[in-house]
């Protein structure tokens, strides 16, 4: 051979008169050859697939007409390799074999059942790979459909394609596909017929195993036709099943018929029937064609006989549920940075604008509204949205002990549950709880429903009125019912600690007044005093007459000079709520990691150390440092010459001596407070009034989402773990999702449940199951809503075993859809 | 801010067991033979590197007397870590360890804090066994590790084991460094928070 290069012998071609269908038949075989899915390129062997449907596709353009070119593949279990049966395939392994297997195992299986791939036809022709060529506009012209056609036929030759190729054909809503296969061997062609109206002889199955066997044309005699049949019935819409929408009402809202229980009831599960279908599937999976009679006229099937019974239910996808509706209004005020009191157009009168400016506007509380409604002539106040009837119900429901009535009292001991350790997971326990039952699950649950019936006004109405109660108990010295005692704890939601931190400023205030003590408490607050009664050690003796304050003898300690040591009556550190807590956090950070800042942070708590001091030098007159250190800091006082102080506490400028060096002698009980209740419940309330909408919503949730989580719970809906954090709004947000979850689950399954009974889906009935949906259906099935027929037979076997199938699948409701599958062995000449 | 997330590191025990010399060997590496007591709680940072990752240490100092546990609890609140600090040579101060375990457990608010038990000054006599020590971890599930705040041994391994454990907890930390456990008010800031979190945002119910 000449190996010179003429520059005329170089390859080239002219492709200037190349038609349009010639490059989209190039289009798709460069396409299947980038895919490698030529016989020669496709791995082979016995490959091991999971039962995940993998794809990849690609846009070709064809005249006018937008195809998608999709390839779809079961994924193959990673630990197969598919050279290792490199002997099998030569030793009669065939991709026909494998697709004609794939074609008759799949006829055990119905139609309407489905295998998660993108199309049915996988599952029809039990398929583990295919092509599809999707039109983006219906494919309906029979011309168009041929010349389509014919271009996969060429494509799928050229490249020698190993994958069934199919085609979508006619309106997208009808599954009908065309497909080819085809080898050296075989030639399978795949065929989906869909007709609006069913024939007359393909109503039954007599009519279709006649054109079954037209259809095949066969030569030679064919071994008998294998046939299932299965006829579904509708459950959903008999009697005993029909699916009842929830109670849901604003009944609580009309003024004669207000009921308590009707508002704290939430309304919980979907809003429309969470099932799409519910069938029940009468199978005879196996008979020969002579065993049955089924024509127009006569049928032997009779769903009583059927060997098995079974249901299906195919749940919505997107069903609304209500309380995952009732909480979501909530959770959208989140978003708006608004003054709730600009709702109503109050934020000026009641001062918020300008937090300095005092509160003009007289408060309206219960008693107010009681004279009101009394018909009392003073008409003033602030008329919100809600009505009068109601709002009172709905406070006095709030506060129990503004009236004489003992129906909606506060359970006695209201406790902050415990933060559970390690056991399973409860809905929303990320979510910072209040006491069940108590006042902050009320007003929440109230403030969720008349936000839902009222929209921002009704909220904003009963926020107002419910500070206004507040400040009216503040004044009065009443507490706050059902609220746990003791200082705010952080293990509460934040409006809980409010509240018990105004109910400490109350008692405060109580005790004070109690004591008759000193008036003026908005006067000069450098006079304000703590307050703890002032008795005298009972034992006062001639020795030290100025002892003051004191609460009992440390055991029978005895100080450096001699004297018994008295433990000083102390005032208590300052209750806090957690957003304090975090402020003066910040505040004690900002001074710095250095040892500077640790000076300042020192200067800055050393009020509380001061005042024991004090309390402790009044107490016990002549007493030395060391001494205080035996009570206080027991490791820094050690018992030579009668009490030393430690060696730190020797160190020059350490903060505890130079607090010593200036702490005067004044009992607790004289000493400037270390809390002013008065100006700590002046803020909390102006606090509270001066919310913006998103803030009270923050303040709500906790109370609605817990109370929300315990009817889920109740309602049989678990949880899982949900997301902690510090940060409210995302904790919010995301026990909100998990309730939805929760709820949505529960609607299903509760649905689900009235349908099956005991039953598990999908598996064949017991006697007992069968008998109860017939008395269900009332004792006969009605009328089947879907029937559906497999037919199928192999050829002879040749001398490699079973022969090549061939499958007919009907699927009769009011229309008629037909899949076959037929298969031409090549005759070779 | 080239550090990962913030996490709040208690340092708690009885007074004088060296709480505060421990968090100075760590964030300066000093010792002080004598330091002050801590008035209420003090605040130190260190950023540390762990895994390839960089976190921000905020680190809280407590005071050990009686009088200020109200004062110290408060500040328990979204607390990642716990250290708990005895002395090795004062026997009484493990047994009171025991309080703080409490303590710990009534006002930590994460429910899977985690907690390290470390048996300081090393260096002196010791009046307390090691596996004392160990047993009291064990009980209550705990990391354990004995260290001297004056020779510095083991006070880096202490907190580089606690923080590697708190980073491997899931779900007890969140990307994005905030604050401390400050809230930034604007809203603004706090969505796009959110949205740079781990967490998928786009949900609405």
């Amino acid at each position: 051979m000449n190996e010179e290069i003429d520059e005329y012998d170089i390859y080239h071609q002219d492709f200037t008169t190349i038609s349009e269908w010639e490059v989209f038949i190039a289009r798709i075989e460069e396409v299947l050859n980038e895919w490698r899915l030529s016989k020669a390129k496709i791995p082979k062997g016995n490959l091991e697939f999971t039962k995940k449907w993998i794809g990849k596709s690609e846009e070709i353009k064809f005249q006018s007409l937008n195809f998608t070119l999709s390839y779809h593949t079961l994924e193959c279990e990673l630990n197969t390799n598919p050279l290792k049966d490199n002997k099998g395939v030569e030793g009669g392994w065939k991709p026909s074999t494998q697709l004609h297997n794939g074609i008759w195992e799949a006829t055990k299986n119905f139609m309407d059942d489905e295998d998660g791939s993108p199309f049915p036809v996988s599952h029809w022709y039990g398929l583990k790979q295919y092509l599809m060529l999707y039109p983006s506009q219906p494919l309906v012209e029979e011309n168009q459909i041929k010349l389509v056609m014919s271009s996969i036929n060429i494509a799928f030759a050229n490249i020698d394609c190993a994958v069934p190729f199919f085609l979508k054909i006619r309106e997208h809503w009808q599954q009908c596909f065309l497909g080819i296969y085809e080898d050296s061997e075989f030639k399978t062609s795949f065929d989906t017929i869909h007709l609006k109206r069913i024939p007359n002889q393909c109503s039954h199955l007599n009519g279709l195993a006649n054109l079954f066997k037209g259809k095949i044309a066969s030569p030679v005699s064919l071994e008998p036709v294998l046939m299932s049949a299965k006829f579904s019935y509708e459950l959903k819409d008999l009697e005993p099943f029909v699916w009842r929408p929830p109670s849901q009402t604003n009944e609580f809202l009309s003024i004669d018929g207000f009921d308590v229980e009707k508002l704290i009831e939430l309304p919980f599960g979907a809003e429309k029937n969470p099932i799409q279908s519910a069938l029940l599937n009468v199978m005879w999976p196996r008979f020969l064609e002579n065993a049955v009679i089924d024509s127009a006229s006569y049928s032997d099937f009779d769903p009583l006989m059927a060997p098995t019974w079974t249901i299906t239910i195919k749940l919505r996808e997107n069903i609304n549920c209500l309380l995952s509706d009732l909480v979501g209004k909530m959770l959208d005020l989140l978003d708006d940075n608004h003054l709730l009191m600009d709702t109503l157009g109050l934020s000026r009168s009641l001062g918020i604008l300008n937090p300095l400016h005092k509160i003009t506007e007289a408060p309206i509380t219960i008693s107010k509204l009681v004279r009101a409604a009394m018909g009392s002539t003073s008409v003033s106040e602030f008329k919100g949205p809600i009505p009068d009837d109601l709002l009172m119900s709905l406070l006095y429901y709030i506060f129990p002990d503004a009236v004489d009535d003992d129906s909606h009292k506060y359970p006695e001991d209201l406790q902050v549950e415990m933060k559970q350790s390690d056991q399973e997971p409860k809905l929303c326990s990320a979510v910072k709880s209040s006491p069940a039952g108590g006042l902050v699950r009320r007003v929440s649950l109230v403030a969720a429903r008349l936000l839902e019936a009222g929209g921002l006004p009704y909220l904003a109405h009963l926020w107002y009125e419910f500070t206004q109660e507040l400040q009216y108990r503040w004044e009065r010295r009443i507490r706050v019912p059902g609220v746990a005692a003791g200082p705010p704890g952080a293990r509460s939601c934040l409006l809980h600690q409010k509240l018990q931190l105004l109910n400490c400023c109350i008692e405060r205030a109580g005790v004070e007044a109690g004591a008759g003590g000193r008036e003026g408490a908005g006067g000069d607050s450098d006079d304000e005093f703590y307050d703890c009664s002032e008795e005298e050690g009972e034992e006062e003796t001639c020795e030290r007459p100025a002892a003051a304050g004191r609460q009992e003898r440390l055991d029978d300690a005895v100080m450096k000079n001699g004297a018994p040591l008295y433990i000083p009556k102390t005032q208590e550190p300052p209750p806090r709520t957690e957003d304090q807590v975090a402020e003066d956090a910040a505040l004690l950070e900002a001074q710095g990691g250095g040892a500077r800042g640790s000076a300042l942070r020192a200067r800055l708590l050393s009020a509380s150390l001061l005042s024991d001091m004090e309390a402790f030098k009044a107490a016990n007159p002549g007493a030395e440092l060391c001494d205080f250190c035996r009570w206080y800091s027991p490791r820094d006082w050690r018992p030579e010459g009668g009490g030393a102080l430690g060696e730190r506490m020797l160190l020059p400028g350490n903060p505890w001596s130079e607090a010593w060096a200036v702490a005067r002698p004044v009992p607790a009980a004289r000493q400037r407070r270390l809390f002013d209740e008065q100006r700590e419940a002046q803020q909390l309330l102006q606090w509270l009034r001066a919310r913006t909408v998103a803030g009270v919503a923050e303040l709500l949730l906790p109370g609605v989402l817990r109370a929300g989580a315990a009817r889920a719970s109740a309602a049989g809906a678990t949880g899982g773990a949900g997301a902690a954090g510090s940060d409210t709004r995302r904790v919010l947000t995301a026990a909100a999702r998990e309730l939805a979850e929760a709820e949505k689950a529960a609607a299903r399954a509760g649905a689900a449940r009235v349908v099956l009974g005991g039953a598990a889906e999908g598996c064949p009935l017991e006697a007992a199951a069968r008998a109860r949906l017939l008395a269900a259906a009332g004792g006969a099935l009605p009328p089947p809503a879907r029937r559906e027929f497999s037919l199928r037979v192999r050829d002879a076997g040749g001398a490699g075993g079973a022969g090549a199938p061939h499958v007919l699948r009907a699927a009769l409701r009011q229309d008629l859809l037909l899949a076959g599958c037929f298969t031409e062995a090549a005759v070779l000449l | 801010m080239d550090y990962v997330t913030t996490l709040k590191i208690l340092v708690i025990g009885e007074s004088g067991v060296g709480k505060s010399s421990i968090i100075l060997a760590f964030t300066t590496g000093d010792y002080n033979t004598a330091f002050p007591a801590t008035i209420g709680v003090d605040y130190k940072m260190k950023v540390m590197e762990v895994n390839g990752v960089k976190v921000k240490l905020g680190i809280w100092d407590t005071a050990g007397q009686e009088r200020y546990r109200t004062l110290t609890s408060s500040f328990y609140r979204d607390a990642h870590g716990a250290i708990l600090v005895y002395d090795v040579s004062e026997p009484k101060s493990l047994a009171k360890l025991q309080e703080w375990v409490e303590e710990l457990q009534v006002y930590s608010t994460k429910k899977n804090i985690v907690s390290l038990v470390v048996g300081n000054k090393i260096d002196k006599p010791r009046a307390v066994t090691r596996a004392q020590g160990q047993e009291f971890a064990q009980k209550h599930r705990m990391l354990f590790i004995e260290s001297s705040a004056k020779t510095k041994e083991g006070i880096e391994l202490a907190f580089e084991e606690l923080v590697q454990k708190i980073i491997e907890t899931p779900g007890l930390w969140e990307t994005g460094p905030t604050n401390s456990n400050i809230r930034i008010g604007d809203s603004e800031e706090a969505r796009r928070q959110q949205q740079s979190s781990c967490y998928d945002y786009t949900c609405t119910i």
